[in-house]
């Protein structure tokens, strides 16, 4: 069982990495929500079910570790969060520039090129 | 301290030109330095201390510190070298900036670095812990990179101060490795106690040759030598502090501490000898050639730390107490001997020999001080150097006729390059007219030359004071008995056989000089100093590559941090021993219901990868977002269970919005790929699961804690009145978390209506003129109301 979860997560975190490297806005804010399913996949996975759910405590038995559910609830209420906002973003892109592919929309902010950081490291060149 | 203000004329009698102010900063460094020579005086005299503090103690480090006999010697020779050569740079630094026409101001840069390093240096004194040790043989680094790169207005004192750092830190880093080794076999990182617990063997030689290449780097030894001589860009007082009595005598000092450990070794004993007397070979050998007046006394420290080193190769008591009067006497005369050189290039504007001569007519308090100080490196008699010579021959002859005839070429190298020093600077037609010499710049030379005059006539002092630092070297008593013999004894025969020889090679001039000048080629052409430009250089190159790689693009700087972190994670979690590692795991009862869902999850998330349709890509989400749900809800988390399937139907919804105003499907590129990038992104992609998979499944098998926190929060949850555990975790025991969460959801959806509302949160009222026109956006023809996107042209 440690195993399959362990793979899934793998692939999960696989897949939204992969994502993340496209050039396509809406693919990399899947990516980082695949990366967060991994995130919250992984805590449950380090309490596997010991027993019951974690209710009536007074009932006796075994439960299932109740901690770590906390945190993948808050995992999961802040990953909806972030993904709202990266998707309100993405569509404030497209409203304003037209596209939502990083490479179109990498010249469209950038005046002409001066490079001033390149030329600083040339001047502090110091070996030799 | 009144004569920093009256500018007297030793040797002249012109007037000054000009009468700078008090140098506040330098004269209480001054001071504080007397006043912590007097402390380390009388805390030597009444017997030393130790003091121990805990600093870090699960990893065993402590704040250690014994002031014994090598700690007085080290620290009293830092500190009373200090003062004076504190002094002489507070009326050295004003002339030194004036002439550059830099503001007074500047000297803030100088003073605090200065006084940090005297710190440093008797905190490296003192210190016992081979960790402390290491953090302050790095300190001193740190101060002499500012100090020697004070000048940072010309680029050759920026390298210099560069490479002295890098040639002396990286090495260090070899001290730290050493201290880890023996740390781990013996458990502790203080001196004492492994030298009382460590063994003969592989791993106290290992151990021993790391902290000597640290130490050897940093007292300027071949072959990482090179540094020094460059570092003489430095100002003169920073070359008479750092490169006599501080900076280079770290590492004797540190080879001094830990020797009784470095003895256990032969390997190590024979790597010291042999670098010892190649240093003083090739740094004398060099000396005797060179003709700018410092770096004529950067080889001869090169040569002279070489005599320290080989006494430390020889193991035995005599050698011992012979390296600890060694150090004391050589830095009293190498830093008069650079004090006087700064005092010569003041008063003339030079720094050649070949432009230099008959001094010794203009400036005689100079010269004489100065060859009481020559002398001394000569070990003529009546300076302290007849008797660290004598010591030194002693040691030698203990070891057997190789080393005898080793010692008298040496003591011959040395008298003949400080004589053709002294000689060019002093005799001979007058090169240079010197200009009328401040005070301040003499008395410090001649105050040094005095206590060279002492010691070479009263030696008991600094005798008993190597006798208790050769004592910790050694770890066991040590008796030295300089004195002077009238008669053919072992010793004496030596130092004349040197005198002679050292007479000879002043003598023929032309060989000699033909000897060093091939040398000097050779070194350059073949020498570690190109080693060490041609890999910084390399090194800068390959930077460069990679920064610009790593910053061409969003996607390059994202697979900059997911590849190797994937890879070096990956590889810490295969290569760390964890108890029941890379456990399977038992399947059992609603398991099986568990693992098609986790199937289900996996293809899933595989399509959304794959898919170039957006309305796909969407549904695949949340097909995952839904089977995982269920998949919680079955390992008996049913909050979490629900919370996700709340939390999926809203996302996917979010999305679908999202994708209404989008284009249906993703442009494909127009061109091919190139070969070899197609398989980039998935290459990557594989790189960092493999990563996270070896991390996750490392993490899952460790077993967890017996006594854990939901223990306490299950047993309490009745108390609470609640039934659910996780919710009252959520709404109680982590109430606080909650209330953050819900502040950031509240700023998440601030953020949401902003971006929606066209970069605002209140929009302006229609019926105001303009307030149309300005709700279009920046850009023209990308306006929200348009209701419907449109691909560019």
């Amino acid at each position: 069982m440690t195993l399959a979860i362990a793979a899934v997560a793998a692939v999960l975190f696989g897949a939204g990495s992969y994502l993340l490297l496209q050039r396509s806005l809406i693919r990399v804010v899947a990516g980082i929500a695949l990366i967060s399913q991994c995130a919250i996949v992984t805590i449950i996975g380090s309490s596997l079910s010991e027993g019951r759910a974690a209710i009536d405590p007074e009932q006796g038995g075994p439960l299932s570790d109740p901690l770590p559910q906390a945190l993948a609830l808050t995992a999961l209420v802040i990953g909806m969060g972030t993904l709202a906002l990266l998707l309100a973003l993405v569509h404030r892109v497209v409203v304003a520039h037209g596209t939502a592919e990083r490479d179109e929309l990498r010249d469209v902010d950038r005046p002409a090129v001066v490079d001033p950081e390149g030329a600083g490291r040339r001047e502090g060149d110091e070996t030799e | 301290m009144a004569d920093a203000t009256t500018d007297a004329t030793t040797d002249a009698s012109v007037a000054p030109t000009s009468r700078p102010r008090l140098d506040v900063q330098g004269w209480s460094c001054c001071a504080a330095a007397a006043a912590g020579f007097v402390v380390c005086l009388v805390g030597w005299l009444r017997g030393g201390a130790t003091v121990s503090l805990p600093w870090a103690p699960t990893l065993g480090v402590r704040l250690d510190f014994a002031f014994d006999g090598l700690a007085a010697l080290y620290a009293l020779l830092a500190t009373g070298v200090g003062a004076v050569v504190f002094g002489y740079g507070a009326r050295y630094l004003s002339q030194h900036l004036a002439d550059h026409g830099r503001p007074r101001s500047e000297r803030w840069r100088f003073w605090p670095w200065m006084a940090l390093f005297a710190v440093a240096m008797v905190g490296l004194a003192t210190a016992t812990d081979l960790v402390l040790i290491f953090v302050f043989f790095d300190l001193t680094a740190v101060c002499s990179y500012f100090l020697i790169g004070f000048d940072r207005e010309r680029r050759e004192a920026r390298t210099a101060a560069l490479t002295a750092l890098l040639v002396t830190i990286v090495p260090a880093v070899a001290l730290l490795a050493g201290a880890v080794l023996l740390s781990a076999t013996y458990g502790t990182f203080s001196v004492p106690e492994l030298v009382e617990r460590a063994e003969p063997g592989t791993t106290t030689t290992v151990a021993g040759l790391l902290i000597v290449v640290a130490a050897l780097a940093k007292s300027a030894q071949v072959p990482l030598h090179f540094w020094l001589p460059r570092a003489m860009e430095a100002p003169t007082p920073v070359s008479a502090y750092l490169h006599s009595a501080a900076m280079v005598a770290a590492g004797v000092l540190v080879l001094g501490r830990v020797h009784p450990l470095l003895a256990r070794s032969e390997v190590v004993l024979t790597v010291l000898l042999v670098v010892g007397l190649t240093s003083i070979a090739v740094g004398g050998v060099l000396a005797l050639g060179r003709d700018e007046l410092k770096q004529v006394l950067a080889y001869s420290t090169i040569s002279q730390y070489g005599y320290v080193v080989t006494l430390y190769g020889m193991v035995g008591a005599a050698a011992s107490g012979a390296a600890a009067f060694y150090v004391v006497v050589h830095a009293v005369a190498k830093c008069a001997l650079f004090l006087s050189a700064g005092a010569v290039t003041t008063a003339t504007g030079e720094d050649r020999l070949s432009h230099l001569g008959g001094l010794g007519r203009r400036l005689p308090v100079l010269a004489g001080a100065t060859g009481v100080a020559a002398a001394t490196l000569a070990a003529l008699p009546l300076t302290g150097g007849f008797f660290s010579d004598e010591l030194f021959f002693g040691a030698a002859k203990e070891q057997g006729p190789v080393l005898v005839v080793a010692a008298v070429l040496a003591a011959a190298l040395t008298f003949a390059y400080i004589g053709r020093y002294w000689m060019r600077l002093f005799l001979g037609p007058t090169g240079t007219t010197p200009a009328p010499l401040s005070r301040v710049l003499v008395v410090p030379v001649v105050l040094l030359a005095l206590v060279a005059l002492v010691v070479g006539v009263l030696p008991a002092p600094i005798t008993q004071l190597a006798e208790d630092a050769g004592a910790v070297s050694h770890a066991a008593p040590v008796a030295l008995s300089p004195a002077y013999h009238l008669d053919l004894r072992a010793t004496n025969v030596m130092a004349l056989a040197a005198w002679t020889l050292g007479g000879l090679l002043l003598a023929v001039t032309g060989l000699r000089d033909r000897a060093s000048r091939a040398l000097a080629v050779a070194g350059d052409r073949l020498g570690p100093r190109r080693a060490y430009t041609a890999s910084v250089l390399g090194l800068r190159r390959w930077s460069g590559r990679v920064h610009d790689w790593e910053t061409r693009d969003l996607r390059s700087s994202i697979a900059a941090v997911l590849v190797p972190a994937g890879a070096l994670a990956a590889a810490a979690f295969a290569s760390t021993p964890i108890a029941q590692a890379y456990s399977v795991g038992p399947i059992s009862g609603t398991d099986w219901l568990v693992l098609p869902l986790l199937a289900l999850t996996g293809v899933a998330t595989v399509v959304a990868a794959r898919t170039r349709e957006r309305l796909s890509i969407v549904l695949a989400l949340s097909a995952v977002g839904f089977a995982l749900a269920a998949v919680y809800a079955l390992q008996a988390a049913p909050d979490v269970a629900l919370v996700a399937v709340l939390v999926e139907t809203m996302l996917t919804l979010v999305f679908l919005a999202a994708l209404a105003r989008l284009p249906g499907t993703e442009p494909r590129r127009e061109s091919a790929p190139r070969a070899g990038r197609r398989w980039r992104d998935p290459v990557i992609g594989a790189i960092a699961g493999l990563g996270a998979f070896a991390v996750i499944w490392g993490y899952l098998s460790e077993p967890r804690e017996a006594p854990s926190v939901s223990a306490d929060q299950i047993r309490l949850t009745p108390a609470a009145h609640g039934k659910d555990v996780v919710t009252v975790i959520v709404a109680d025991f982590r109430g606080l978390d909650t209330l953050g969460e819900i502040t950031v959801l509240l700023i998440a959806a601030v953020g949401v209506a902003t971006l929606l509302r066209r970069g605002r949160l209140w929009l302006p009222r229609p019926g105001r003129p303009g307030a149309r026109r300005s709700s279009c956006g920046w850009s023209p023809g990308s306006c929200w109301d348009r209701a419907s996107w449109s691909p560019s042209p």
